[in-house]
């Protein structure tokens, strides 16, 4: 086997294991967890998201990630749904995280005035 | 307000051959004609790469890239794409280049749309811990097809074919530095990457550690290929606690794989990779003052030659490359050199990250191609100044650079034009000051930056940019003397030539390049000793107005006992005890005390 073909395999493993972790859920929701994004508390935010999938909620697939560079707006995360523009949210508390997970990834209504403008 | 649509028409330079905003007007009247204009966002990108099949335009959902896009066809693809929802595939253009992953997140954001993400093209959009996440984004298959397909003589080929130079500051073309390092004839030889970051309010090392820790260690193993080498370390401060624990769990992840360690990917090429903490000092970042550091000396740096590609750790061949530097070669492998190079301008290829700071409504780590203007950088990515303030200069290159002005914002971002402007590009820091900036107190503060951080070996950055920091500080607290700013210009001038290393040569740019463009602030501060930005508070005058409702809250507040006067009567302030602490100032409500 050359490098690459065993790197292939590699690949197809790590693809196979994320989808076993449930990787094709409706939506994505990805949560910034650097040094700056921690230190604006999204830690607390991760817990909320966490917590909510601990009691049930289901067709979500979490997952943390690193700074996209939008230091004046962070906590940031994503939702990421098939077939739609990617919703960015910006300066999430934890108490609006409770509301994304009940309006947002719940219902599926994108909760206007958090969305990044520009 | 979220948009269902996105229609990204490119602004690059080859992409606009008609009638400048034509694209976007016919996009907005035929998206009007269907009632989707109010749910479509239409925006401008810089250059995308695909320059040879312009102009692009990509619409989302579906992130279609779409070429050759013109005033004629172009809202018959609208059309069909968003309202039809069928693609119009004789113009879908196929290319599949590793910066669109992210671009297909965030590209619809006016702050990304002009951005490029090569080096940070996995940050904020993979988990930085867990391998799985790196190898699905074809993480490590430019390792594979290094290892696979190239002699190490061919890497170094592509390399030098794509015109990287390093990202640490002094843009050193990338390909030649492998290729001295390659020609060595030793049989140990190192690989580092230095992650010591040291210029105040620079971030982008860290972050590209914390976001996407793997493709530094890809990067490093090709490197260690390339050159020969078996022993990679990355140099990183121990002020980055978090960046240094996923780096250790990356690589510890590797070598699970097998990825990193012997037999790499089941080949005969053997590479591993430990990390070294920097005690956090600035000079330490300067590459012989790292290799005397990480040898468990002193951090100084020695004079050169012998380089370290020479004589480096251990006396041994070394290739000393930067994070972001390091970042852009998985690209180069995969997306292929020829294509690297068509970013840019001639001789400064692919993209800059840049940390934006200061006066601007989006502040930010930004990763732009080169020969993106300081304008767009500014305005279009930054948003531009908050809250109607002028802009007035642009300070890039930290410590060792300079400060640009409105009429240099037509500048293309790359290492010969900042240069030629006055400034530098420096690792990448980026800080707008708008008209409440002043500019000797910024040239103060680089300059005690320098100097706290000069190692102290040679005579005229240790003397020298004490005296000028001297010069500087009396200037600011309204002391000035005549023939100082005569002074300051003679020996930054000597400071440049006569030091050792790029710490000492740089030190004084801040100072001068700020004289050059600003001279009559420093006049005003020495001669009528004025501070235009009201900054230099030393200089200031604290006096009462006509406002003042007798109140006796600035009387109780002086603690010098400077203020006097009683309830219901206008107070004086006695200058002879003015310490210009400001208290008064904040504490009065009725704005009844005036600074100038
Ligand atoms: C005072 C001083 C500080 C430096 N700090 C850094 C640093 O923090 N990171 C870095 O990569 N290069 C730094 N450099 C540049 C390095 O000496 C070296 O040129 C660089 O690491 C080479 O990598 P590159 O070719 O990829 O840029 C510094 C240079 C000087 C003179
Ligand atoms: S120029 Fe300054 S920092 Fe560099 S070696 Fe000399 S004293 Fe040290």
């Amino acid at each position: 086997m050359t490098a690459m073909q065993l790197l292939m395999k590699k690949r197809n493993e790590a693809i196979n294991r994320i989808l076993g972790k449930g990787y094709l859920a409706t939506k994505r929701v990805y949560v910034g967890n650097a040094t700056c994004e921690i230190a604006a508390g999204s830690d607390e935010v991760m817990e909320v998201f966490r917590n909510a999938i601990q009691r049930g909620l289901t067709n979500v697939y979490l997952s943390s990630k690193g700074c996209a560079g939008r230091c004046n707006l962070e906590p940031t995360i994503e939702v990421i749904e098939e077939g739609k523009i990617p919703v960015k949210y910006g300066r999430i508390t934890k108490e609006m995280a409770h509301e994304i997970v009940e309006r947002h990834l719940k219902k599926g209504e994108v909760i206007e005035e958090w969305v990044i403008e520009g | 307000m979220y948009k269902e649509y996105s229609i990204i028409i490119c602004s690059g330079t080859s992409c606009q051959k008609g009638v400048p905003g034509e694209l976007t007007e016919i996009a907005r009247q035929v998206l009007l004609k269907h009632g989707l204009d109010q749910k479509t966002k239409i925006s401008l990108s810089g250059c995308l790469g695909m320059c040879s099949k312009g102009p692009v335009m990509i619409i989302n959902p579906g992130y279609t890239i779409y070429g050759k896009v013109d005033a004629g066809n172009i809202g018959k693809i609208i059309e069909n794409h968003i309202v039809h929802k069928k693609e119009v595939t004789e113009h879908v253009i196929h290319e599949d280049h590793l910066f669109n992953r992210f671009y297909s997140i965030f590209g619809d954001m006016d702050f990304f749309g002009k951005q490029m993400r090569i080096a940070l093209r996995n940050c904020g959009i993979i988990d930085p811990d867990d391998i799985d996440d790196y190898l699905s984004v074809r993480g490590y298959e430019a390792l594979a097809r290094v290892l696979t397909d190239y002699t190490p003589a061919q890497v170094i080929e592509q390399v030098k074919l794509s015109g990287l130079r390093g990202r640490g500051g002094a843009g050193f073309p990338t390909g030649i530095k492998w290729e001295l390092t390659a020609r060595e004839k030793e049989p140990v030889k190192y690989v580092i990457c230095n992650a010591d970051e040291g210029d105040p309010g620079a971030f982008m090392d860290r972050s590209a550690v914390e976001g996407d820790p793997h493709t530094i260690i890809e990067g490093m193993i090709i490197g260690g290929y390339a050159v020969g080498a078996k022993n990679g370390i990355v140099y990183i401060r121990a002020e980055y606690p978090l960046a240094i624990k996923r780096l250790e769990r990356a690589i510890a992840s590797a070598r699970k794989e097998g990825l990193l360690g012997d037999n790499i990917l089941d080949t005969q090429f053997c590479f591993d990779i430990e990390i070294r903490l920097g005690a956090g000092a600035f000079v330490c970042g300067e590459e012989t003052a790292l290799i005397q550091s990480i040898e468990g000396f002193r951090g100084m740096p020695r004079p050169r030659p012998p380089y370290p590609s020479v004589k480096g750790l251990f006396g041994k061949p070394t290739l000393i490359n930067n994070v972001e530097t390091w970042a852009n070669i998985p690209v180069i492998i995969l997306d292929g050199a020829e294509w690297f190079s068509s970013i840019g301008t001639e001789k400064s290829k692919g993209t800059k990250v840049f940390a934006l700071a200061g006066s601007i409504k989006n502040t930010g780590l930004i990763e732009v191609p080169m020969g993106t203007t300081l304008r767009e950088i500014i305005f279009d990515v930054g948003g531009g100044i908050p809250e109607g303030r002028k802009f007035k200069a642009v300070q890039t290159g930290g410590p060792s650079g300079g400060c640009l002005v409105e009429s240099d914002l037509d500048t293309r971002i790359d290492y010969e034009s900042l240069a030629a402007a006055g400034s530098m590009m420096g690792s990448g820091g980026m800080i707008v000051l708008d008209e409440g900036a002043c500019m000797v107190n910024i040239a103060r503060y680089f300059l005690e930056f320098a100097q706290n951080e000069s190692c102290g070996k040679c005579t005229p950055c240790r003397e020298g940019t004490k005296r000028m920091l001297e010069i500087l500080t009396r200037i600011t607290e309204g002391n000035g003397m005549d023939g100082d700013i005569e002074k300051l210009e003679r020996l930054g001038r000597m400071i440049q030539k006569a030091s050792l290393c790029g710490l000492g040569q740089s030190a004084p740019n801040p100072v001068l390049s700020t004289i050059a463009k600003f001279r009559s602030e420093y006049e005003e501060h020495v001669i009528d000793r004025k501070c235009r930005a009201a900054v230099c508070t030393r200089m200031l005058t604290y006096e009462i107005n006509g406002k003042c409702v007798g109140c006796t809250a600035c009387v109780k507040v002086c603690p010098t006992r400077a203020v006097s006067g009683v309830k219901m009567n206008v107070h004086v302030i006695d200058q002879s005890k003015c310490i210009k602490c400001g208290a008064c100032y904040e504490v009065c409500k009725f704005k009844a005390i005036s600074k100038q």
